[in-house]
């Protein structure tokens, strides 16, 4: 989600906050009303005293790669297509939330003072299995149970974590456990790094002071292991990381997006989000970048891509009629694609509902047949009340 | 037919509401009094499970160990490392709200506040713990603020927007983010874990670890890792194993409360049999018509029967309503007797079971069938067309005297039996209720032979017809008699009881705290006991000028037999021993063993339990493992049910490796003013540590207190069986008196006048609460002498003297007397009113 306009981030941030307060995650993955309710935690006055992106800065690593505290939200973002060694096909996405509750300290001799609240999301799609499990924690960053580190850089939330290895970041260990599903992975970047927007800054609106820093890592040689159901066994595959930080507010207009990470087979990489209006126009601040295979870096506009839902998809369990695949289009690049879930059911039922889940791509690159896979993401399409 | 007779019968009941309504409202008394205690009952129980969900929720294991508390990393790689969702850390303790601030002193005890737990969380480690944060659904509760503004907290409503709490010398203000909305988490406060540790300064301690382990294998082996990593000092346990031990300690006190009840509940059994016997009589007449128009004995038993189920029915819905509203007051009191003998209960709420009322109904069902079945069986006898004779009914009564004489004897005899042959606290119930069931019996014979001693006593026609007429009408004043006899007994009983006992308690506590002063960290008093006092502190009252002794305390606790027993390691001044009376054991050889020989010392309700005796010996799980102490004494104490365990300080020293020490006590020199020496202590070492320096008689008086606090509910529960008897002879009285206005006519015809039959009347109701209270007094002390002998012994284990306030006695006495007296003035009005020759007219 690092694909993500500011205001939209912020706006998805409150929304999971609040409705935390209504949903907690039982060990057996079932829904109960949770427990504290938690309501504007984030409210829309309380930017003041956050640290804001107006320009663009050079970004460090490894040090970019650990947390921004002053800024409101944070997120590390890995998506990734994986086979097993008998050629199972397996999606991941592993995600820490950080969110700062306040921008100023807690005051207290307690150690779990804190004002930064991570939330993780996980999630695997087994898809021979036709499965898709998925699983949400939280916890304050106090007494080790959450946070960051920059050297060697970590990210932790209890036992999932993204843990660098050397000076410069990588390879990277990501490493999650829930139930019966064990992950452990190595990535190693395959390209550079991609800053997104201007050198980095990525504007979500007009208003100054309304965008993020995102960079991402488009593609990521993958291996590793995977414990499912008490059997062990070696994976390999492709992963998308993305990395954004930001303190912006919602736009009132926005009611959704949607974002494509796709890797194709030609060594292209795609990443595009479209955000909906709600008065159904779409709106100028989508964005994307076409990577080649050499690193180099195309941005897309909005105007630069054509979208269209093919047929639909309702959830049986929430009800919600989400886009069953789409054709996607960029004229500028001779490129013509149909994006297909690998499992039609990769709803996150989480404190916060969406669709992400890993996809296949098959489609025309300059008139020759190109094939892909990739993550897609959709966002609030509850059904009408 | 049927129709017909029923109509017949009930027409009877409708003419005479008095007697109507007095019979209800005793059934309806009966029953409400056994309801409102049952209600009690399950609602203290219900609170407790509930109190015991909160703080240990939903967890099926905790962690918990070491006096300062577990270390929070602990907490850190059970969650990281080893991976575990289910776990949920706990800082709790207790907080006072409403103290006030100013320095105690005897003169001025001060307000000593409200206690309240507070439960600090971790609201992201909850959601599978917390049953009851479901109830908190309230929008508005603003997670931010709980985290992140300093003093945050849910609170009950009661409590308001803010609050300024105590913890020990800590005090911070409280501010709500969010409510507690149910009515039953009045006395707690639920802050962010951080808050807490700030409150009671624990920053990186953790009170508890809770855990939800699955209950198979994997969960014994998920149990064996967190084991492993545990430091020494710190358990693993269910909490189930915790609780149950905790409920079973108050199962005593619950069991003494219903037998109270039921004592209710048996004198609105005599009601009813006097009500339906009166009724049946009354109708003897129409009784033997109907037989002669055709209705045939079983018809006339059960339409008795029939009759009493109704009358049943109506006090049985009148009673739940009354104990509906009884129990919600008698809730309160249980609930702080709970408290104060038990554990704080946060939860205090008033839990209406369907049980409960179930129960209360089909006893109030049962015991009408049972007081009914006689008199149903009196009117199926009455033979066709004839008149049931009541001279005849009088005279097989007479004739049945010696019978039921000898049947009260035998239940008596069997009532001792029992009480001399067993030793469970619910044979000591039986054997209490066969006893009084047997002096009930004996209560007609008794009356006959007041009667007869009287007749040759007194002079004057009334006076003699009155009494006379008594013990002729033996069917009816019998029993009436027998039931006001038993309420009174019982209200004696249960007064002489529980003035025994607090004299006992009073003896006890003024021999115990009998040093000057008394010395304890700030911390202790507010539930704490993990503070200890500053060594300096010790050393300073050692040497300060003025002090002849110093005794020293640390409290610890064992189990033993599943019950906490409280391990009193000490130090005493030689007055301190005086204070400490033994039961068993010469007290010179057994101080000078305790000094020198790793010997101890044992309270009276741990040497009952444990059939422990001074030459016993006891096994103690130590730090250094199980180790056996020779038991050199028992001595009196009162302090604690569960028991006490006396011991050298050295002995426990070497054996816990704890060199801390809780309290001091401390003995002056003769001469010395102790307010001023209580103003130098508190400058010299006050300045140390906060300290509480409390003198023995504000020690004494708390104790007191907290002792009149606790017998409240059984008082009211006296207060309700004196109501009940108090009805019971106005309604058993007024309706004898009612029905012989035909014979109150004859004597006015025959030339008495309307005062001399009405000095007749007083002097027959007078009579009979004479005899009531009179019978009240031996049959009270014998139930007096089984509670304290019998009952305290098996249910709590220490025996108490036994002392009669005079006062308990006369009172039961006049309360008779005055009842009797009110029951006749009914009767004398309406004779008063009525010419003699209407109400000759009217039969």
């Amino acid at each position: 989600m690092g694909k993500l306009s500011g205001s939209v981030v912020t706006g998805f941030v409150a929304y999971l906050l609040i409705a935390v307060a209504l949903v907690g995650i039982q060990p057996d993955g079932k829904s109960v009303r949770q427990v504290i309710p938690v309501s504007a935690a984030l409210n829309e006055d309380s930017l003041q005293g956050y640290a804001r992106a107006y320009q663009p800065r050079p970004l460090v690593f490894p040090e970019d790669h650990g947390a921004h505290p002053d800024f409101r939200t944070e997120w590390w973002y890995a998506t990734g297509n994986l086979a097993a060694e008998d050629g199972r096909r397996f999606g991941y996405q592993l995600t820490l939330f950080r969110i700062a509750l306040s921008p100023n300290a807690v005051s207290g001799a307690s150690a779990w003072h804190s004002r930064q609240l991570y939330m993780g999301h996980f999630a695997l799609t087994d898809v021979a299995g036709g499965q898709h499990r998925a699983f949400e924690r939280f916890s304050r960053a106090a007494v080790g149970l959450a946070g960051t580190r920059a050297r060697p850089w970590k990210v932790w939330l209890e036992d999932w974590s993204f843990t660098g290895t050397d000076e410069g970041g990588f390879p990277l260990r990501v490493r999650a456990r829930e139930q019966d599903i064990s992950l452990d992975l190595t990535l190693e970047p395959l390209k550079p790094l991609v800053l997104q927007g201007d050198r980095g800054l990525s504007r979500k609106s007009d208003e100054p002071g309304n965008a993020s820093f995102y960079y991402s890592y488009t593609r990521l040689n993958t291996r590793g292991t995977l414990e499912i159901e008490g059997r062990n066994q070696a994976v390999q595959g492709q992963s998308w990381l993305d990395r954004e930080w930001s303190t912006s507010a919602l736009g009132d207009e926005q009611s959704g997006w949607d974002w494509f990470a796709l890797q194709l087979d030609d060594g292209r990489d795609l990443m595009f989000y479209r955000l909906r209006r709600r008065d159904g126009s779409p709106d100028p601040h989508s964005n994307g970048v076409l990577v080649a295979a050499d690193g180099s870096v195309r941005h897309l506009g909005s105007q630069d891509v054509r979208l269209d839902s093919l047929g639909s998809w309702t959830s049986p369990e929430t009800g919600d009629r989400y886009p069953a695949r789409w054709r996607l289009r960029v004229p500028r690049a001779d490129l013509d694609l149909t994006v297909t879930p690998r499992v039609a059911d990769q709803e996150m039922r989480l404190s916060v509902r969406y669709w992400e889940g890993a996809v296949a791509v098959a489609g025309q690159a300059a008139g020759q047949p190109v094939a892909g896979q990739g993550y897609l993401e959709m966002t609030r399409y509850e059904a009408p009340f | 037919m049927k129709p017909l007779l029923w109509r017949s019968m009930l027409r009877h009941l409708t003419r005479h509401p008095w007697q109507l309504g007095l019979s209800v409202l005793g059934i309806a008394l009966g029953v409400a009094v056994v309801l409102a205690v049952d209600l009690a009952n399950a609602s203290a129980r219900a609170s407790f499970m509930l109190s015991m969900e909160q703080v240990a929720g939903r967890a099926t294991h905790q962690i918990s160990g070491g006096r300062q508390g577990i270390p929070e990393t602990l907490y850190t790689r059970l969650r990281v490392d080893l991976g575990l969702r289910d776990v949920a850390p706990v800082v709790s303790a207790y907080v006072t709200v409403g103290a006030d601030n100013a320095p105690r002193s005897d003169d001025h005890p001060g307000d000593r506040g409200e206690l309240y737990q507070v439960l600090g969380v971790d609201p992201f480690a909850e959601a599978p713990f917390l049953g009851y944060l479901d109830e908190l659904s309230e929008a508005g509760v603003d997670l931010n603020a709980f985290l992140t503004r300093s003093g945050a907290a849910l609170l009950s409503r009661t409590l308001g927007r803010s609050v300024e709490v105590a913890a020990g010398s800590t005090r911070m203000t409280l501010h709500a983010v969010g409510w507690l909305q149910s009515p039953a988490l009045q006395h707690l406060i639920v802050t962010d874990i951080g808050t807490a540790q700030d409150l009671f300064g624990k920053a990186g301690r953790l009170d508890r670890i809770d855990l939800i382990l699955p209950e198979d294998a994997q969960g014994e082996r998920l149990a064996q890792s967190i084991r492993a990593l545990l430091p020494d000092g710190f358990k693993l346990e269910r909490t189930a194993t915790r609780n149950q031990a905790t409920v079973d300690l108050s199962a005593a006190f619950s069991l003494n409360l219903t037998a109270m009840s039921l004592l209710a509940l048996v004198v609105g059994m005599f009601l009813i049999y006097n009500t339906m016997t009166f009724s049946v009589v009354q109708r003897r007449g129409l009784l033997g018509m109907l037989r002669a128009l055709g209705a045939d004995r079983r018809e006339l038993f059960s339409v008795v029967l029939g009759e009493a189920l109704l009358l049943g029915l109506a006090g049985i819905l009148l009673g739940a309503l009354l104990g509906l509203w009884i129990g919600s007051g008698l809730v309160h009191l249980v609930t702080r007797a709970v408290n104060d003998l038990y554990f704080t209960l946060n939860v205090r709420e008033y839990f209406v079971t369907p049980l409960s009322l179930l129960k209360a109904g089909g006893m109030g069902l049962l015991v009408t069938l049972i007081a009914a079945w006689l008199p149903a069986r009196e009117a199926a006898a009455a033979p066709p067309g004839a008149v049931l004779s009541r001279a005849a009914l009088e005279a097989r009564w007479r004739a049945a005297l010696p019978r039921l004489s000898l049947f009260g004897l035998l239940l008596l005899l069997l009532g001792f039996v029992l009480l001399g042959f067993s030793s469970g606290l619910l044979a000591g119930f039986v054997g209490l209720f066969l006893l009084i069931l047997g002096c009930a019996l004996l209560t007609p014979v008794f009356m006959v032979a007041l009667v007869r001693v009287n007749q040759g006593l007194i002079r004057g026609l009334p006076a003699r017809m009155a009494t006379r007429d008594v013990a002729r009408h033996l069917s009816r004043t019998g029993v009436a008699v027998a039931a006001l006899m038993v309420a009174f007994a019982a209200t004696v009983g249960v007064g002489v009881m529980i003035d025994s006992f607090r004299g006992g308690v009073a003896i006890w506590i003024t021999d115990l705290v009998n040093a000057d002063l008394y010395i304890a960290p700030i911390a202790l008093e507010s539930g704490d006991d993990t503070q200890t006092l500053n060594p300096a502190v010790v050393a300073g009252l050692r040497t300060a000028s003025g002090v002849a002794a110093v005794s020293v305390y640390r409290r610890n606790s064992v189990e033993i037999g599943g019950r906490p027993v409280t391990l009193l390691a000490v130090e005493l001044a030689p007055r301190a021993k005086t204070g400490y009376r033994l039961v068993e054991g010469d007290p010179e050889t057994a101080w000078r063993a305790f000094e020198q020989a790793s010997a101890v010392m044992i309270s009276e309700p741990l040497a009952y339990r444990q059939g422990l005796r001074a030459g016993s010996r006891i096994t103690l799980p130590t730090a250094h493992g199980n180790r056996t102490f020779p038991v050199v004494g028992v001595f009196l104490d009162y302090g604690s049910e569960h028991g006490r365990i006396l011991m050298q300080r050295g002995t426990y020293q070497d054996a816990w490796d704890d060199k801390a020490i809780s309290t001091a006590a401390l003995y002056a020199l003769p001469g010395v003013d102790l307010a001023r020496l209580r103003e130098e202590l508190l400058s010299c070492v006050g300045a140390v540590q906060p300290l509480w320096l409390r003198s023995n008689r504000d020690i004494r008086k708390f104790t007191l207190t907290v002792f009149d606090r606790t017998f409240t509910v059984t008082r009211v529960l006296r207060l309700l069986a004196i109501l009940v008897a108090f009805v019971g002879v106005v309604s058993a009285l007024m309706a004898l008196q009612l029905e012989r206005a035909r014979e109150f006519a004859i004597l006015r015809a025959t030339g008495m006048t309307a005062g001399e039959v009405g000095w007749l009347v007083s002097l027959q109701t007078g009579f009979m609460g004479f005899a009531a209270g009179l019978m009240a007094i031996p049959v009270g002390l014998l139930l007096a002498a089984v509670l304290i002998f019998v009952i305290n012994r098996r249910a709590f284990g220490w025996t108490l003297p036994f002392q009669v306030d005079p006062w308990i006695l006369a009172e039961a006495v006049l309360l008779a007397i005055i009842a009797a007296l009110l029951a006749g003035l009914y009767p004398l009005w309406r004779m008063a009113r009525t010419p003699p020759a209407q109400a000759l007219r009217s039969e």
